[in-house]
C-alpha cells in the first residue's frame, strides 16, 4: 500500500470520531504549549538579565567580597562567604592599588535603610562608594540627570532615578534640593536602635534600566563612603570593585591571583563573565526542570493516546480483519495506526506551539506592564525590565518533534497488537 | 492437466472450545479447476465456513495442506498470505464493508492495498460497480444502501483485484429471497459469462442446485458429490 494511500486512510479514520480525536490532540495541545510558554518566558528572561548586566557591568572589573565561599559569594553580599570571620576593610582598597593592572578600586559599603521625605517613606539600598572613583568606573552609568556630584567628603546623597520617582508617574519622592532623612536600624546591640542620618540631595541619576549586582543601579541611594563608615559606625565594607587596566582573561586570572594572595585566600574575587556564566547554567536548569513538568502533561497526553488507540483497537477489530482478507499485509496495518497518531501529533504540535506562544506573550505583557511593581508595593526593587518571549528554532523544531514522537511511541504498542491480529478471529469478533 | 486452482489435501482442523476439542474438519480432499463453479452445502456446525477459511489463506490448517494454482499456504510467510489473499475475491455473509467509505471507496480499498494508482482504481472502480448494477449508487455509503446493493457492492470489490477466484460464505443469507435470486443470477452470469472460478457456501439446496457442482458437508467430511 502506498504511504499516501495509508495517510489519507488514516486521516478518514480520524474524521469519523472527530470529539475523540479533539480530544487526543487536546492533551497533545496542552504539553506542547505548556513547554514552550516555559521555554520562551525563561528564555525571554535570560536574554533581559543577560543584556540588563551587560550594559551595567564592565568586563573590565572585579569584584572583592570577603570569605571563600566562591563565586556566588560576589554577589549581592547576602549569598555566601559564610563561616569565615575575614572582613574586608575599607582601607584595604590601598592593598588592591598596588596590584599590577589594577587602575584604581572603590570599596562598597551597603545597609537596607528607610528614607524619609516629608510624609513619604521608600525602603531601599543606601551604598556608600567613593564617588571618585566609581563616577571614573561607571562613566556612563554614574552621571546625574539633574544636580551635580560632588566628589567632596562632606558631598550630599545621589539619588537612583528610581528611589527619586518610585513610581514612575511623577510622584517625587525627593529631588535635588531635597533635604531627607535615612533611618538606619542598628541590630547588632540589644535593643536594636534606630540611626538617623539627615542628609541633602545632591543628585539623581540618569535612568540607567537594567539589573544591577555591582555596577550603578536605579533604585539604590549613594552617599560618600567616609560618611557611611560614620553613619553605619563600621570600617567593614561588602565588596571592593576593582577596575583593570585591561579586560582579557590573562589580566583577569592574574589580578584574581594577586587579590587572593594578598588577602592570604580569605577572599574571593569575581569577574563579570564568571558572574554571567553562572547566570547562564542557573537557566540552563532551570528551563530543564521547566521543561520537565511540562513533559510530564505531555506524558499524560501521550497515555490517553494509548488509552484511545485501544480502545479504537477493539472497536475497529473486525475492520481490520476485512483488511487483513483483502490482502493487507500486518505492516500496512501498523502503518496505518501510526499515521493516526503521526497526524493527531504533529496537528497537536502544531496547535500547542501556537498556543503556547500566545501565552507566553500575554504572560510577558502581565509580566511586564507592572505586574511585579506593583506587587510589591512599595517600589524599592523594581528595575523596570521587560520581558519579550523568545522562540528559538530549536525550541520550534523540538516542541514539534517531541509531540509527534511521544503520539507515536504510545501508539507503537496498540498499532503493533492491531497488525498482530488474526484475520479469521478478527473477522468473527462483533 | 492444469494445477487445479484450489486442491486440498487430508485437510483436518481441531480447535478448542473452551477446553473441548472440536473437529471441524476431519480429512477433507476436494479440489476445483479453472471456470467451475462449486457449492458447498451444509447445516451450520458442518465446517463448511471453516474450510472456506482455509481456502481463503485466513486460517491455517491442523493438518493436511491447502493447495492454491500449486502452492502450499502453509509454507508461506505473513506477507506472502497477505499477497495471497489478493488473488483471492471474498464475499461475506455480512457484507463486511467499511462503514465510512462510499460503495466506490470500497471497491478501491483492494486496489489501494495492491498499489493500484488513485485515476486508474478510480476507473476501475466505477467500471466494477456499473457490471453490477450500482452506476448511480457510486457514491452512497453502505448504510444508505439496501442489503441487495450491499452485496452487489461486496461482489464488486470482490472482483477489484481480477481474482483467481471468489470465496462466497453464504452471499444471499441476509438478503431477501428476490433481491436473492438477482444477485444469484449475478453470481452465475460471472461464472458463465466471465469465467469466474466460485467457492460458494450455502445451506440453501435451490441456491445449490444454481452451480455446476454440489458438494454436501456433515460433521467436518465431505458426504456426498454431485456434478449437476
Amino acid at each position: 500500500m502506498k504511504v499516501g494511500d495509508v495517510f489519507s486512510y488514516a486521516f478518514g479514520a480520524i474524521r469519523l470520531r472527530k470529539l475523540r480525536a479533539g480530544l487526543t490532540t487536546l492533551g497533545i495541545v496542552i504539553g506542547i504549549a505548556a513547554i514552550v510558554a516555559l521555554l520562551a518566558i525563561s528564555q525571554g528572561l535570560q536574554v533581559t538579565i543577560t543584556d540588563q548586566l551587560q550594559s551595567g557591568f564592565a568586563t573590565d572589573t572585579l569584584v572583592v567580597s570577603p570569605g571563600r565561599g566562591g563565586e556566588f559569594s560576589g554577589l549581592g553580599g547576602g549569598f555566601g562567604g559564610g563561616g569565615s570571620d575575614f572582613s574586608l576593610l575599607v582601607t584595604d582598597t590601598s592593598i588592591i592599588n598596588q596590584i599590577d593592572d589594577v587602575v584604581t578600586s572603590t570599596p562598597i559599603l551597603q545597609k537596607l535603610c528607610i528614607i524619609q521625605s516629608g510624609d513619604q517613606a521608600v525602603t531601599t539600598y543606601v551604598v556608600g562608594v567613593d564617588f571618585e572613583v566609581y563616577s571614573e568606573m561607571y562613566s556612563s552609568t554614574f552621571v546625574a540627570g539633574s544636580g551635580e556630584i560632588s566628589f567632596s567628603p562632606d558631598a550630599g546623597a545621589v539619588f537612583g532615578q528610581r528611589v527619586s520617582d518610585p513610581y514612575q508617574n511623577g510622584t517625587i519622592v525627593a529631588t535635588v534640593g531635597d533635604a531627607v532623612e535615612i533611618v538606619w536600624t542598628n541590630t547588632t546591640v540589644r535593643p536594636p536602635e534606630n540611626v538617623t542620618y539627615s542628609v541633602a540631595v545632591d543628585a539623581v541619576l540618569e535612568e540607567i534600566g537594567g539589573l544591577s549586582i555591582v555596577s550603578p543601579s536605579d533604585s539604590v541611594v549613594y552617599i560618600p563612603i567616609s560618611q557611611a563608615q560614620t553613619f553605619f559606625g563600621t570600617d567593614e565594607c561588602d565588596r571592593i570593585i576593582v577596575q583593570l587596566s585591561s579586560e582579557d582573561a590573562e589580566t583577569i586570572d592574574a589580578v584574581t591571583q594577586a587579590i587572593e594572595e594578598a588577602f592570604g585566600d580569605q577572599v574571593s574575587v569575581s569577574s563579570s563573565t564568571a558572574i554571567l556564566n553562572i547566570i547562564s547554567s542557573v537557566f540552563s536548569t532551570i528551563e530543564l526542570f521547566l521543561a520537565g513538568i511540562a513533559a510530564i502533561s505531555l506524558l499524560v497526553a501521550g497515555i490517553g493516546i494509548m488509552n484511545i488507540m485501544i480502545v479504537s483497537l477493539m472497536e475497529r477489530t473486525r475492520e481490520i480483519g476485512i483488511l487483513k482478507a483483502l490482502g493487507m499485509k500486518s505492516r500496512s496495518v501498523l502503518a496505518i495506526f501510526i499515521s493516526e497518531a503521526i497526524i493527531v501529533g504533529l496537528l497537536g504540535a502544531v496547535l500547542g506551539v501556537g498556543l503556547g506562544w500566545l501565552l507566553a506573550n500575554v504572560a510577558a505583557t502581565v509580566f511586564t506592564g507592572g505586574g511585579i511593581a506593583a506587587a510589591t508595593g512599595q517600589a524599592a526593587a523594581s528595575s523596570g525590565f521587560a520581558i519579550t518571549p523568545v522562540l528559538t528554532p530549536t525550541v520550534l523544531l523540538g516542541a514539534l518533534g517531541f509531540g509527534v514522537v511521544v503520539s507515536v511511541i504510545f501508539a507503537i504498542y496498540p498499532a503493533w497488537r492491531a497488525s498482530k491480529l488474526k484475520p479469521v478471529e478478527a473477522l468473527r469478533y462483533e | 492437466m492444469a494445477t487445479p486452482v484450489v486442491k486440498t489435501v487430508g485437510l483436518k482442523k481441531t480447535y478448542m472450545l473452551g477446553k473441548v476439542p472440536v473437529n471441524a474438519l476431519c480429512g477433507v480432499n476436494f479440489k476445483v479447476d479453472q471456470g467451475d463453479f462449486l457449492t458447498i452445502l451444509g447445516p451450520s456446525g458442518s465446517g463448511k465456513s471453516t474450510l472456506l477459511n482455509m481456502i481463503g489463506a485466513l486460517d491455517k490448517p491442523t493438518q493436511g495442506q491447502v493447495l492454491i494454482n500449486g502452492v502450499d499456504v502453509s509454507t508461506l510467510n505473513d506477507n506472502q498470505l497477505a499477497d495471497l489473499r489478493r488473488s483471492i475475491g471474498f464475499v461475506f455473509q455480512f457484507f463486511n464493508l467499511i462503514p465510512r467509505l462510499s460503495a466506490r471507496g470500497n471497491v478501491e480499498l483492494p486496489l489501494a492495498i495492491a498499489g493500484v494508482n488513485k485515476a486508474e482504481r478510480r476507473k476501475r472502480a466505477e467500471q466494477l460497480l456499473t457490471s453490477v448494477g450500482l452506476k448511480d449508487r457510486m457514491n452512497h455509503k453502505p448504510a444508505e444502501l439496501s442489503g441487495g446493493e450491499r452485496q452487489r457492492v461486496a461482489i464488486a470489490r470482490a472482483l477489484a483485484n481480477s481474482p483467481n477466484f471468489l470465496l462466497m460464505d453464504e452471499p444471499t443469507g441476509n438478503i431477501d429471497s428476490k433481491t436473492a435470486k438477482e444477485i444469484i443470477g449475478l453470481i452465475k452470469k460471472l461464472n458463465q459469462e466471465d469465467g469466474v472460478t466460485i467457492i460458494m457456501i450455502t445451506h440453501d439446496e435451490k441456491l445449490a442446485n444454481q452451480a455446476k457442482r454440489i458438494m454436501m458437508m456433515l460433521d467436518g467430511a465431505i458426504v456426498k458429490e454431485v456434478d449437476l
